[in-house]
């Protein structure tokens, strides 16, 4: 009794192991539409690093002299990995990317437009020449602003 | 049942040799049937090991002792949950367990992977069906077949060993062989990336998740073995370094290494030969811890020492796989060259190298420590062991600098930090420990190694609550949400980073509850039934503990089924500060099977502190029922199991899926979206905003 169930065992798992062989049936061995792709990797670390320096600026945590020179880096490097052709190969990618450069310049922009104070982070009304926390007067940031359209 | 297990073993072999041929072919040939075929493997040999599982299973609790494994690991009068446990009680069954583990993780990752990375899978499930392989032809071919007949059936087994007849035996191992064999997966994606030649981002992104399952698994594995030794050993403690808790905590340390630095891969591109590195020796330290545990080279509580022989295969096994791994990186060095480099020795990049340098540096004392006695016995002829001494003198000030930088590496910026930002972001957290050191220098304390702990955990426990507090109030504040709201929002926005501040939360208060150690009280006290003894802890409480009386329980009158063990049970109740707080039971067993006694302590716990009550001796022959306790009052140690709880949680949130990707200004995802127009521009500035953080 136990030979013959060990023999049916057997044969049952050799017969399901060696099916594909027999048959032909196969596996893709490539990738498909939702794989990880490292242009598209890259693009999303990129501007997720971009992302988190403008929380790191809304929190506080970095201002000034820093700010502006981390910014610059990475903008330079999120612009090479936001070539046209490096987003044309991964469709799937880039719409998480475009999410994230919308959040992005969102950010940029209500930072630019004044509206947060560089000393005390307040965020103050539109239209507001003077922060109403600590009365410093508050920092428009044209220049990037353009920048960040033309980029768009 | 055991005989179909048995030959599901046997069959299991060949299948799985089968399996790893065609995998590897398939992949070098492309062709897909074979590669299929070897996946399919995969689930089979899961079955087959399942069976075999099953059949060890079933002996133990059929008391099939004619089997040796069964009859040297139990015994009749044996509970049930511990002959289940007896699975991974001893060597030969330990092997069958973390073999059906492995295969469990192989078809998990074959299933998950089955439409997509497809161009891994047929390597990753070839290195993982040759491991599996070598593991058969370990428990086959070794001398530790599990089913080996004695060609007798003893009328009982020798039993199991008393320390093994605990709870923690049916929770702790297998949480640490889940941990240990879950890191098999990274590392058959690390070798197919190298085979592949696809040596980016890929095959990190991939396994992540497979990396912090491991060590989740090894975490609270790691901390189950603690409070089962402070549960079950009697003295007191909980880390002994002993060789296989150190075999546990050596793949830990590689494993929280690589889990710092694959962030500088993802985000700098750096570091890939070194993640290369950690990967293969963190997968070959869990096979050292396998073949530590399971060869009984070195002695250990833990010692299974059965059979010498599979120490040599598992060695050469691990000499051929670091060859093998060593072969492939430099053949691929040209594909894992850094793109950038630290720009500044002020930068998180810099403080993750240093953790990194550091966590390693312990793993090289550790390894060092645990084969100094096989080290001097080839040497001269003896061996030599070192003892915890050695371990406290060199992990102590490398953990107390990792705990510094823990603090410095979440707030420190990426690329390149300035002085006045530093000091900006860490004034905080450095006047909060100032003030921490000048308390408890205030209050008296003046050992150095715990004055330091203390010190360095209120800094980076601020600096974790001020994220927190930062974060939360931005997002509250900007995006109009309630508190818990915007926590809630804020964690699921970036999981991995706030899931990693809540582990470091965790890792400071176990920190703090080790430095508890440094202010322990102990007494030995020997007393007759009614008679008293007091002891002060260092947070100044006073327990009086009375002996009241001593009871032993009776062995059963059923002729088949004894006793498994005879107890004997002391009452002591127990004043706090002049209050009755509690009435407390340790006790002494004897297992007359086993002919060995053991130590059941008595355990009263506080959020400050233990009271531990260890029955060292009972006099039964004089009839005065003399016994003879130790009291000891341990502070802090409450902190290390409530640590290991948070770490475990800020893990799960690293862990857990990530919300659905919803596009910034409210569209489908993928599709470009247009950018609404806010109401106000002070609306545009909360939604922004609110999201950043």
């Amino acid at each position: 009794m136990a030979l013959f169930g060990g023999v049916l065992l057997a044969a049952g798992i050799v017969l399901y192991v060696l099916e594909p062989v027999l048959s032909g049936r196969s596996a893709p061995l490539y990738r498909g539409g939702d794989e990880h792709d490292e242009a598209a990797a890259r693009r999303r670390v990129a501007l997720a690093a971009l992302r988190d320096l403008e929380y790191d600026r809304v929190t506080g945590k970095v201002d000034g002299e820093d700010y502006e020179r981390l910014r610059t880096e990475l903008s330079r490097e999120a612009l090479v990995q936001l070539e046209p052709e490096a987003v044309a190969d991964d469709p799937a990618g880039a719409g998480a990317s475009r999410a994230l450069e919308d959040e992005i310049a969102l950010i940029r922009r209500a930072l630019q437009e004044g509206l947060q104070c560089a000393g005390c982070h307040r965020l103050n009304a539109f239209g507001a020449k003077y922060c109403g926390g600590c009365g410093r007067r508050l920092r428009t940031d044209r220049a990037a602003d353009s920048e960040g359209k033309a980029r768009r | 049942m055991t005989v179909l297990g048995e030959t599901a073993l046997w069959i299991a072999l060949p299948i799985a040799l089968w399996g790893t041929a065609v995998s590897f072919a398939g992949g070098r040939t492309g062709r897909s049937e074979l590669v299929l075929s070897g996946e399919r493997t995969a689930y089979a040999v899961t079955f087959l090991l399942l069976l075999a599982s099953l059949g060890i299973v079933a002996a133990f609790v059929g008391n099939r002792y004619e089997y040796w494994y069964v009859a040297n690991y139990s015994n009749r009068e044996l509970d049930t949950y511990f002959k289940v446990a007896g699975l991974w009680a001893g060597q030969r069954g330990s092997l069958v367990f973390w073999t059906l583990l492995l295969s469990a993780f192989t078809s998990i990752a074959v299933f998950q992977n089955r439409a997509r990375n497809r161009e891994f899978m047929p390597y990753v499930s070839g290195t993982l069906l040759a491991i599996l392989s070598f593991l058969l032809v370990v428990l086959l071919f070794a001398g530790v077949d599990p089913f080996e007949r004695l060609g007798f059936t003893p009328a009982n087994g020798r039993g199991l060993n008393p320390q093994l007849q605990n709870y923690w035996m049916t929770i702790h191992p297998p949480t640490l062989y889940l941990g240990f064999t879950a890191f098999a997966v990274p590392f058959a994606f690390a070798v197919s990336a190298l085979l592949t030649n696809r040596l980016d981002s890929r095959w990190i992104a991939v396994t992540r998740r497979w990396i912090l399952t491991s060590w989740f698994f090894l975490t609270i594995g790691i901390v189950f073995g603690m409070r089962w030794a402070y549960e079950e050993l009697g003295w007191g403690g909980y880390w002994f370094w002993d060789p296989v808790e150190n075999a546990s905590l050596l793949p830990w340390l590689t494993a929280t290494a690589f889990l710092h630095s694959i962030q500088i891969q993802q985000n700098r591109g750096m570091l890939k030969v070194w993640n290369m590195g950690l990967v293969a020796a963190t997968f070959l330290l869990t096979i050292f811890a396998t073949f530590l545990t399971r060869s009984g080279l070195i002695e250990s509580v833990h010692s299974f020492a059965e059979n010498l022989k599979i120490a040599y295969i598992f060695l050469g096994f691990m000499g051929t796989t670091a060859a093998f791994c060593v072969v492939l990186v430099v053949h691929r060095l040209p594909s894992l060259c850094s793109e950038n480099q630290i720009q500044s020795f002020l930068s998180r990049e810099s403080a993750f190298l240093f953790n990194n340098l550091l966590l390693v540096g312990i793993a090289f004392a550790v390894i060092w420590g645990t084969l100094f006695p096989l080290i001097t016995e080839g040497l001269l002829g003896q061996k030599i062991n070192v003892g915890p001494p050695f371990y406290n003198r060199v992990n102590l000030p490398i953990g107390l600098t990792l705990l510094a930088l823990m603090g410095i590496g979440p707030v420190i910026a990426w690329r390149r930090a300035s002085r006045r930002n530093l000091r900006k972001n860490f004034a905080l957290p450095c006047s909060v420990a100032a003030t921490t050191f000048i308390a408890f220098w205030w209050t008296g304390v003046r050992h150095g190694m715990a004055l330091a702990t203390f010190v360095l955990a209120s800094f980076v426990m601020t600096t974790v609550v001020v994220e927190f507090w930062k974060g939360t109030r931005a997002r509250a504040r900007i995006a109009g949400e309630g508190w818990f709201a915007a926590l809630r929002g804020l964690v699921r926005r970036n999981q991995r980073r706030w899931g990693g501040y809540v582990v470091h939360a965790g890792v400071v208060i176990l920190f703090t509850g080790l430095a508890g150690s440094a202010f322990d009280v102990a007494q030995v006290h020997e007393m007759l039934p009614g008679e008293s003894a007091t002891i002060r802890s260092a947070f100044g409480h006073e327990y009086a503990l009375t002996y009241e009386s001593l009871s032993h329980s009776r062995p059963r009158a059923d002729e088949n089924v004894g006793a498994n063990d005879w107890r004997w049970t002391a009452l002591l109740t127990v004043r706090r500060n002049g209050e009755q707080v509690a009435a407390m039971r340790p006790e002494r067993r004897f297992y007359p099977v086993m002919d060995e006694a053991s130590t059941e302590v008595g355990i009263r716990s506080t959020l400050l502190e233990d009271l531990y009550v260890i029955p060292r001796d009972v006099d039964l022959e004089s009839g005065t029922e003399r016994a003879t306790f130790e009291f000891k009052v341990l502070p802090l140690v409450p902190w290390i199991w409530f640590g290991g709880l948070i770490v475990a949680v800020g893990t799960l949130v690293g862990l857990w899926p990530p919300a659905r990707a919803q596009s910034a200004a409210g569209t489908v995802p993928g599709r470009r979206p247009v950018a609404p127009r806010p109401a106000t521009s002070e609306a545009a500035t909360s939604e922004a905003a609110g999201r950043a953080a």
